[in-house]
């Protein structure tokens, strides 16, 4: 039978520790939890866009454009591009080509590729106006370089990044530049009424629109003798076309000058992938990435116990640190802040050169 | 290999109200919780348990654990999408996520309070069997809401009861791995009794904390403070876990012979992802 006195003063220590208690709370809300300043909740990394597909038509012989409607969409920069979620699942980059000050609609534009990995068929033939898509983005990962002047270089599809470039240099008075368009035949080349009216303006501009089936191929030495004679040292050149074009343009680019290459990934273009070298840092090992294979694949050969989940991009286990090479990114889930220093190794592979991981 | 995948949903959530069972704050926030702990609280799973991955011995259970990881990863990010839609709402939740992040990411994270190798291993099986412990408590509301009809009835948000259901249906459907993984790795009676009980009561703190937040900040006026007698009637109701339900379930978990498949059933599960909307677009997407 406990005494009155103990069951008194148990009484009071309780009730001064209620009051110490509540005392404190009062003081800081957050007592006893601590809080992170930047908190990471709440800030997804990526948001899907629901848009709908207010107009599809040919602009072009083989190329459709989309607008894509929607209400205060994200603001971006020209050469900026989308991920389209496609009513099967399959996800496509397509570069922007609309107005960046339009935040109703986004504007892209596509070229049917008859053997290509399907994706440009279902834009051309599965999508109608009235249907809704998914979209991620917008990112940039070809923006225009600052500088004193410019060189564009576009061929065929290759325009849709270049064209709002090419709207916005042209509205800055007294910035000189460029621009060869080049594609198969005229009637395949979209937007060549614009970019024809663009060059003609008042403005510093000059454009060659160069037509396989009339001119030839275009000539790549004598824009580059020009460039070097008349544009001023640290040009920019930006080109996005086909990988021998772009390859053409790399080869010939003048000393001084900076040069920006968009490449449609593995993806857009249906080209086939290509095997590459994989450092891992902290083990010392370097491994081959077979073309039909992954990073994680490879990766899983030599450290069974790297972590991954859902091999398609999108769950974010499998997220490692970059620490060299160029990585050609093709999740669904990162940011560029991320994209600047990790990749998730079971679908992201190398653009160029060898990769260096922190593994 | 493994049946257990994650699977690649999206909800739009422009649609949604702050208080979407219609007319019922108190049940809406008492849900609403759930966004608030899970993006933390499932990150961290996916953090402890991609370090244990090298103790696992069974190459099914490996298959079913990294099954797992992808689909807590998912839930995740799908309840931290809410967030700034309740933003949006008037209800900002950031300083308390901020709290619940601090608690997993710092207060939980990889820091052993014991010292050396043996320190950090203890902390690590400390954490998987926090981890079994919670998902023990995840099944049954799992269970529960996939057979919350008054849900329904009362004309709850499509969407929210979608991305609900989806994430019960499939903490049913794995609800086994996690505690495999705690009885394979290290399984110690007395460890199962002690993170049982700091689990419970650590999600009984940050829930009534939850609740009274978004009840106090919500911007509708003259909500009235939650009780826990307001709890009681709606889980007669059927608008929330009955409290007798729950007070027989938790203790199971203690029993020498539980496995978690006895708790809950697969087919039914099996059965809403087949039918839900956000799963089905999911595998039409991977297919």
């Amino acid at each position: 039978m406990p005494r009155p006195l103990s069951l008194a003063l148990t009484a009071g220590a309780a009730l001064l520790a209620r009051r110490a208690m509540r005392r404190r709370i009062e003081g800081s809300p957050l007592w006893p939890l601590g809080a992170l300043a930047e908190p990471i909740s709440g800030r997804p990394r990526s948001r899907a866009l629901r848009l709908t597909v207010a107009a599809h038509e040919a602009v072009a012989e083989g190329v459709v454009q989309l607008w894509l409607e929607g209400r205060e969409l994200p603001g971006w920069e020209p050469g900026a591009h989308l991920d389209l979620v496609l009513p099967s699942g399959l996800v496509r980059q397509y570069s922007l080509c609309g107005d960046p000050a339009d935040s109703s609609a986004y504007t892209i534009a596509t070229r049917l590729v008859p053997d290509g990995r399907g994706g440009s068929r279902e834009v051309h033939e599965g999508l109608r106006a009235g249907m809704t898509v998914e979209v991620r983005g917008p990112r940039n990962r070809f923006p225009l370089a600052p500088a004193p002047a410019y060189v564009f270089v576009a061929g065929g599809i290759g325009i849709t990044p270049i064209l709002p470039m090419i709207r916005s240099v042209a509205d800055q008075p007294g910035l000189e530049w460029r621009l060869l368009y080049c594609g198969r035949s005229r009637a395949s080349m979209p937007y060549l009424a614009e970019v024809e009216k663009l060059g003609a303006g008042t403005g510093r501009g000059r454009v060659t629109v160069v037509a396989e089936d009339e001119d030839g191929l275009p000539d790549l030495d004598s824009l580059f003798a020009g460039v070097a004679a008349e544009l001023p040292e640290g040009t920019a050149v930006h080109c996005c076309g086909p990988e021998g074009l772009m390859a053409a343009v790399e080869a010939r680019i003048p000393e001084g000058a900076v040069l920006r290459l968009e490449r449609f990934s593995g993806r857009a273009a249906g080209g086939g992938d290509h095997a590459f070298e994989v450092e891992l840092r902290r083990s010392g090992r370097t491994l081959t990435v077979a073309a039909d294979s992954t990073v994680l694949a490879a990766v899983r050969k030599e450290l069974p116990d790297t972590a991954y989940s859902c091999e398609q991009g999108f769950c974010g286990t499998c997220q490692q640190r970059v620490l060299g090479g160029e990585v050609d990114h093709r999740d669904e889930l990162l940011t560029d802040a991320e994209r600047a220093g990790s990749m998730l190794i079971c679908v992201s592979r190398a653009r160029r050169g060898p990769l260096v991981l922190d593994l | 290999m493994s049946n257990i995948k994650a699977r690649k949903v999206s909800f739009s959530w422009e649609g949604t109200p702050l208080h979407w069972v219609p007319g019922d704050p108190f049940t809406s926030h008492t849900i609403n919780v759930l966004h608030l702990l899970l993006p933390a609280g499932e990150r961290w799973f996916v953090h402890v348990y991609k370090q244990v991955l090298p103790y696992i011995r069974d190459e099914q259970l490996r298959a079913d654990v990294v099954g797992f990881i992808g689909q807590e990863a998912m839930h995740s990010q799908a309840h931290d999408e809410v967030l700034p839609h309740l933003r949006e709402l008037g209800l900002d939740p950031t300083p308390y996520t901020a709290q619940v992040d601090w608690l997993f990411e710092k207060l939980l994270g990889d820091r052993a309070p014991l010292p050396g190798r043996r320190g950090r291993r203890w902390w690590l099986m400390e954490r998987v069997a926090v981890i079994a412990a919670i998902e023990h408590y995840t099944a049954f509301l799992g269970d529960w809401i996939l057979n919350a009809a008054e849900l329904d009835r009362r004309g709850a948000d499509p969407t929210m009861l979608d991305l609900l259901r989806w994430h019960g249906a499939e903490e049913v459907e794995h609800r086994s791995v996690a505690f495999d993984l705690f009885m394979h790795v290290d399984g110690g009676y007395a460890r199962r009794v002690r993170t049982w009980l700091s689990g419970l009561l650590v999600m009984f703190f940050l829930w009534q904390r939850g609740v009274r937040f978004f009840m106090a900040n919500d911007p509708a006026p003259g909500l009235r403070k939650p009780t826990f007698r307001g709890f009681y009637v709606r889980g007669k109701r059927g608008l929330l876990p009955s409290t007798w339900a729950m007070a027989r379930s938790v203790p199971r978990y203690l029993a020498r012979a539980y496995h978690p498949s006895q708790e809950g059933s697969t087919e039914q599960a099996v059965a809403y992802l087949a039918s839900s909307p956000a799963a089905i677009a999911a595998d039409k997407g991977a297919a």
